[in-house]
């Protein structure tokens, strides 16, 4: 089982610093990975090997969190710790930063773009998430500020497909929105975590969302629409989300991310154990009590807590990870026969 | 969870109002000597601190005093408890005034006046399903029976609050203002986003701020100063609450700008919302319907209206549609019939525009909620703001949402502020120029020259200082004082 995870390479990509989030482009020919030294770096293939190609070190005044690639590739965000979010527009290998997004009032822990590339979303230590629309003319204004969470919003993300938001927060819940009328409103708040819930992923689908937390468990919730034949209750015309699936006694310490291969259905997480490990669905499983198991488990992945692990979206199995030791890995997941 | 004060303070489901912030803007001034080294701190039995130095010498230390001004400033503090926030500002204070207003001796005693807002009214009317004459009527009847002298209505200061506004901007479209003074201009009745404005955005807004006084601090003035001195008494002797529809209210009547140093009082001594009136009336056992009506008062003799008035453009006091109106006919020659309101990306923006042969000669808007703010101010912030005069509100939907007014338990929040609009809508309306009696009282409470003419020409008005029409910001610096109870990392 442990050699279905295999290191490709290792690269340091924030040197003497944190890395703490990485981002496939929708084509997946450029890793974007950001850290604690306040540069975005833009890595593509080279051969066999993966070069720098570009370094935005002029965007923020401190830690950038997170980065995230528009819908068509033309554009990348990143997220920082002092209050800004920038929107860098890619012109070949060079990038310009076209506009800066202020209003939170503290750190902005996360920014993700919808599918349809209109709408962005951020979210901060402030406790609120932001919905941004952007026009023709690459102008950004704020639609909806939303203070559904008590505490700290970690990490925001869309649904794969529709205009459906999804929050996690220290206040150990995970919340949903949508748009209602001329404003966004908090549809659904899926409680169960014990602790901070630092990350989430959609499956390919868009049904299902698997949520990571301090708590040591990654939880999978399923959403149903009203009048559905499992008799699971719905408020009005609202969807309800049930956790279906709960994968404790795997993690020794928290996990800071999930991502779910929007290719292959596989889930992968981020440890502050330092380990890698990935998730299968087995086959056969009972949608509605769903089961997974363990396929790859690699212990000393980097040589301290990963914070991030992203799979290739066009490329099976070339999943990336980082570490707060600054390092950046490739690794490629096989998954072994006759499971 | 999103208004400034925990608790069931939104009216309706809307979500946009602008909630607590992180850092306490108390602006501490922290004595630096240098060479003082390391000090212990040791608590005497009766609680008080002192500081023991390394060679030995005590220092009794000063208690941190957070006051109420500075307190509601920060709409989110240290301790966050509301009763620290609330307790100088209350209907239990007003009670207490009361109280000891009975039992005082003659000399002693004060005078007291209460000041009602219509949106408050409109709130009350709707609960107690009465017309808002019945409510102004039997709200007066109340406060008289707990002790109070007289009643008025702020939509008499609004007149001035409105008159003024009017002015100023065409003296500052016209370049005759301050040069530090810039267009747009955005008005500042609203406190909450006043207090928004000066501690987030300080010196880029500051300048566009209308310098116009609000309705309540208009009346402030006009009770302590014009009205107190036609009693034969001085300020300190009258005592001056208003009703509003929200918390911020207390806020605004707190600023220094509001306190006389010469009487040592302020202009509104006590602020109280919609839902504390309801808890008067609880608390007596009274219903609002049962009482018998009461004549209405007035500030000036001249009106004996026995009907409340209000003032078209809203329920946030009109400020978009009168300053439209007065600089149509002002700047251009034009007289607008009816000001035709666009929406915007959202109901809580709107904008209006007066055009001719094509060329647009004004652009208003009114930007009412968090969202409309922030993307107002980073307009502004880029150059990038069309228009030369916007209505700004905190709340979503504006002052008869505010976080104050009632709220139905029964009923859903967009129900129950369409009624408020309605009831509030059915006051009958007049032009501020119009109003009577803000003639005899301009001429007689501003002090300025006002021979013949009618309205007041721009350079008869009294300047800034001569008191009671205007007022002024600052930037608020903020502390960056991190809350006590912060337990998580600061770092992820």
């Amino acid at each position: 089982m442990k050699d279905s995870l295999v290191l490709l390479s290792r690269i340091l990509a924030h040197p003497d610093s944190r890395c703490w989030f990485l981002a496939w482009n929708p084509a997946g020919t450029l890793l974007a990975s950001c850290g604690g030294d306040r540069s975005v770096r833009i890595w593509g293939r080279e051969g066999d090997s993966w070069i720098c190609k570009s370094v935005l070190c002029e965007g923020h005044q401190r830690t950038v969190r997170k980065v995230a690639w528009s819908p068509c590739g033309n554009y990348l965000a990143s997220a920082s710790f002092d209050a800004t979010t920038c929107i860098w527009k890619k012109n070949e290998d060079d990038f310009e930063c076209v506009t800066t997004l202020e209003g939170h009032e503290n750190e902005v822990k996360s920014v993700a773009w919808a599918p349809s590339g209109n709408l962005l979303a951020t979210c901060s230590r402030d406790k609120s998430v932001w919905v941004w629309e952007v026009d023709e003319e690459d102008e950004y204004e704020c639609v909806s500020v939303l203070n559904s969470h008590t505490q700290d919003v970690k990490h925001v993300v869309w649904h794969p497909s529709q205009e459906l938001l999804a929050s996690a927060s220290y206040d150990d819940t995970v919340k949903l929105y949508r748009e209602e009328e001329d404003d966004w409103v908090c549809c659904a708040t899926l409680e169960g975590h014990e602790s901070t819930v630092w990350s989430l992923a959609f499956d390919p689908s868009g049904q299902r969302l698997a949520s990571c937390s301090d708590d040591r468990t990654v939880r999978i919730w399923r959403q149903y629409l009203p009048g559905n034949e499992q008799g699971v209750a719905c408020s009005g015309s609202e969807a309800s989300w049930k956790c279906v699936c709960t994968l404790s006694g795997f993690h020794s310490r928290t996990i800071y991310d999930v991502a779910w291969c929007q290719l292959t259905g596989t889930l992968a997480t981020a440890c502050g154990d330092d380990a890698i490990r990935v998730f299968e669905e087995d086959p056969g499983s009972d949608p509605q009590q769903p089961t997974f198991s363990m396929t790859a488990h690699v212990p000393q992945a980097h040589s301290q807590d990963v914070n991030c692990v992203a799979w290739n979206p066009k490329e099976r199995g070339l999943l990336a990870s980082c570490s707060d030791d600054g390092e950046l890995a490739f690794w490629k997941y096989q998954p072994s026969e006759g499971i | 969870m999103a208004s400034p004060f925990s608790g069931a303070l939104q009216l309706t489901d809307l979500d946009d109002f602008i909630a607590p912030s992180q850092d306490c803007i108390k602006p501490m001034k922290v004595d630096r000597r240098p060479g003082s080294g390391v000090a212990k701190i040791h608590i005497e039995d009766d609680g008080s601190y002192f500081q023991v130095s390394q060679d030995g010498g005590m220092k009794k230390l000063e208690k941190a005093k957070i006051s109420l001004d500075d307190c509601l400033a920060c709409s989110g503090c240290v301790t966050s408890a509301e009763t620290v926030l609330i307790t100088q500002q209350s209907h239990e204070e007003l009670r207490k005034v009361l109280g000891a207003n009975k039992t005082a001796a003659p000399d002693q005693q004060k005078l007291v006046v209460i000041s009602v807002s219509p949106q408050s009214r409109a709130s009350l009317a709707v609960r107690f399903q009465l017309n808002p004459t019945d409510t102004a009527r039997k709200l007066t009847a109340f406060f008289k029976k707990i002790g109070a002298h007289y009643v008025f209505d702020t939509a008499f200061s609004r007149n001035f609050s409105l008159l003024e506004s009017q002015w100023e901007f065409v003296r500052r479209f016209r370049g005759q203002a301050d040069p530090e003074q810039a267009l747009p201009v955005l008005t500042s009745a609203c406190p909450g986003w006043i207090c928004y404005a000066e501690k987030t955005h300080g010196s880029t807004l500051l300048p566009h701020i209308s310098t116009a006084r609000s309705p309540q601090q208009v009346m402030g003035s006009l009770v302590k100063d014009f009205f107190a001195q036609q009693q034969h008494l001085t300020p300190d002797k009258v005592y001056h609450a208003t009703v509003m529809p929200c918390y911020d209210k207390k806020l605004e009547a707190s600023r220094p700008d509001f306190f006389s140093q010469e009487h040592q009082t302020r202009d509104v001594d006590c602020v109280i919302t919609t839902g504390e009136v309801f808890k008067l009336l609880e608390e007596e056992g009274v219903s609002l319907s049962e009482l018998e009506p009461a004549p209405l008062d007035s500030l000036c003799s001249s009106a004996s209206a026995q009907e409340p008035t209000s003032h078209q453009g809203g329920g946030s006091g009109g400020y978009l549609e009168h300053v439209f109106r007065h600089a149509a006919q002002e700047l251009f020659g034009i007289h607008v019939t009816e000001v035709t309101y666009r929406p915007l990306r959202n109901k809580d923006l709107q904008e209006v525009i007066l055009e001719r042969e094509g060329q647009v000669l004004l652009h208003f808007a009114a930007a009412y909620g968090f969202r409309n703010i922030q993307n107002l101010v980073q307009k502004l912030k880029r150059g990038r703001c069309p228009y030369h005069y916007v209505e700004v509100m905190a709340c979503p939907a504006g002052c008869l949402n505010g976080g104050g007014q009632l709220k139905a338990p029964d009923m859903p929040g967009k129900e129950l502020l369409q009624q408020v609009e309605r009831l509030y809508g059915l006051v009958r309306t007049e032009a501020p120029e119009d109003a009577p009696g803000s003639r005899s009282c301009m001429a007689l409470a501003a002090g300025c020259r006002l021979g013949a003419g009618w309205p007041p020409a721009a350079h008869q008005l009294p300047r800034c200082g001569e008191g009671w029409l205007w007022t002024q910001y600052q930037v608020v610096e903020a502390s960056r004082v991190q809350p006590v109870h912060c337990h998580q990392h600061q770092d992820s």
